[in-house]
């Protein structure tokens, strides 16, 4: 068994340190590894490629890879960012994540006819990955760039709505085998639930703190692992994902004193245990299932750039960015990753495998080697779209 | 010195924007990881000319630098010395200024404006100075003399309308 998982982590570590030396996410390169040297790797007549094999062990560590990164979407969660400059971010937040979300929708209707199958789309398109954009831009020099502050708080608000949105999905879909209104209610209670949490956030909040004040560290970690667990065993109990008892956690936990220490505790689990994660995604998917969802992803990657590049724009443009300025912010957004691969999985372990992990895996992989060029390119694409305008208006001003 | 703006960058860490007396613009930025980055704007520019990296140690090895730890400015010819309402000056007697030709006592320097003459530099032949320290009511002022004067910010300002400024 620990054969396995030694083979597992010497290749995640190379693909992380590939992906360090090319100042680039780790992510997609995980799920690749997962791809071709998983149980469904390619067979040739000498050799088999398939050097990781499936097993328990694996299985559990990816699903505390899950818990781990949804933890800590909760406990990042800090409303404070957002009310800082809360006008802007909401009105730019809103208008961006709404019109990708309302794209994604029309989109997943449109491949599988199918409300679940359109909102999980809806959830693998929507959010942008803040660990590829923030990579992105810092490797962009564009850090300190005014714009920048707002492209940060629009991700921040897609936490938030990736928060919101997981807790109904999860409640949705496991209630989808009964009647439309029913799954809908289903989802709706999950998120009236995640409401009280929210606001009954700081009284529980006090509850935790007391719990948790303790000056030996190992007792700390041990227990709020103890937490973390129980609370994903509590949600499953109560019908709920796994996932969204960790992200539930977390946003209690957050209103805690803890919060900052809880942080700096969690983040290696995170990135030890959610790297096999993304490995363990690839692992379960059959490369030559590309294929057949090949058409249906490039036809989302198509829409997913055009609608961001649009959002993006219309969200820059409320909030008072013109000009080049508005062009990165649209041009910024454009990543996805760590939350596609987390609704497919979601939506897996809700009984709907088959086309949407492998859409959502190629749908990554393709963003992940197109955002760069337009990050890169946002100045040229501004110039293009400058002399178009130009052009379009040319006439006009010689007829008046 | 214009103002500095604050700004959290969640995710990355945090950004300090200062405006420059001369339009540029200086921005740092302190990412959680540890290291910092600064960025150079030009004066209405949205876009950074150049950027540097570097690490924590040295980092504040280099704030330690810029904030004069380790070598101060050498004093110019006019010293201005500001350490809570203290000020501490060195001036010149014009010619024809009011107090030459009078000494401490006759001025009445502690009693009237509530200065205090710490020291007078007076230039001898050949380039040679001469310093008198703590020099008694008797001294007399002469032109020529750098008058080292103690006092709160207004009386140094009066004290020097008599130093400078052409008399009667």
């Amino acid at each position: 068994m620990l054969v396995n998982l030694s083979i597992i982590f010497v290749l995640a570590s190379l693909a992380i340190l590939v992906a360090q030396r090319f100042k680039y996410c780790s992510i997609p390169l995980l799920i690749l590894l997962g791809i071709f040297l998983g149980p469904n790797a390619p067979e040739f007549s000498r050799a088999n490629l398939g050097l990781i094999k499936n097993s328990e062990s694996i299985e559990l560590l990816s699903e505390l890879g899950v818990l781990f990164l949804l933890f800590y979407l909760g406990l990042e969660f800090s409303i404070s960012q957002v009310v800082q400059n809360s006008k802007t971010i909401i009105k730019g937040g809103s208008i961006f994540t709404g019109m990708n979300f309302f794209r994604g929708l029309v989109l997943g209707w449109v491949f599988f006819h199918s409300w679940p199958y359109a909102l999980v789309v809806a959830g693998i398109t929507t959010v942008s990955s803040s660990a590829m954009v923030t990579k992105l831009l810092v490797e962009a020099k564009r850090t300190a760039n005014p714009e920048t502050e707002l492209i940060l708080g629009m991700m921040v608000y897609e936490d938030i709505f990736m928060a919101f949105f997981l807790s109904f999905l999860s409640g949705y879909l496991l209630a989808q085998n009964s009647s439309w209104l029913a799954s809908a209610t289903g989802g709706l209670v999950v998120l009236v639930f995640l409401a009280l949490v929210f606001f009954l956030g700081r009284r529980l909040g006090a509850f935790f703190d007391r719990l948790l004040s303790m000056r030996s560290a190992e007792a700390f970690v041990v227990i709020a692992f103890t937490f973390l667990l129980l609370s994903a065993n509590l949600a499953e109990a109560a019908r709920i994902s796994e996932a969204v008892g960790a992200l539930l956690l977390g946003l209690i936990l957050a209103e805690t004193s803890h919060a900052k220490k809880l942080i700096q505790m969690f983040t290696p689990f995170r990135d030890l245990f959610g790297a096999i994660f993304f490995l363990s995604f690839g692992m379960q998917i059959d490369y030559q299932q590309f294929f057949s969802v090949f058409d249906i992803t490039v036809w989302a990657v198509v829409f997913t750039i055009g609608g961001n590049l649009l959002a993006g724009w219309l969200g820059a443009w409320a909030c008072g960015y013109k000009g080049a300025a508005a062009a990165n912010i649209a041009c910024s957004l454009i990543a996805r990753g760590e939350f596609a691969i987390i609704v497919a999985g979601l939506a897996a372990s809700a009984g709907m495998a088959g086309m949407l992990q492998p859409f959502a895996a190629l749908y990554v992989l393709i963003l992940a080697l197109v955002s760069p060029l337009f990050m890169k390119r946002s100045k040229t694409l501004y110039n293009f779209f400058v002399r178009l305008r130009e052009l379009v208006n040319k006439p006009r001003g010689i007829s008046t | 010195m214009g103002n500095i703006k604050e700004a959290e960058l969640p995710g990355l860490g945090k950004k300090y924007q200062a405006e420059l007396e001369s339009g540029e613009r200086m921005v740092v930025v302190i990412y959680d990881e540890g290291h910092r980055e600064l960025f150079y704007f030009p004066p209405e520019e949205n876009e950074p000319a150049c950027s540097v990296t570097l690490t924590d140690q040295e980092a504040r090895q280099i704030g330690s630098i810029i904030g004069g730890a380790f070598y101060q400015p050498k004093m110019l010819e006019k010293l201005e010395t500001a350490i809570a309402e203290l000020r501490i000056e060195w001036l010149k007697i014009a010619p024809g200024a009011p107090i030459a030709g009078k000494s401490i006592g006759e001025l009445g320097l502690r009693k009237n404006l509530n200065v205090t003459v710490i020291a007078v530099i007076e230039e001898e032949r050949k380039g040679k100075k001469r310093t008198t320290i703590n020099p008694g009511p008797g001294f007399v002022f002469s032109p020529g003399q750098t008058v080292v004067v103690a006092g709160k910010a207004g009386s140094i300002e009066q004290f020097q309308e008599m130093v400078t400024g052409k008399g009667e």
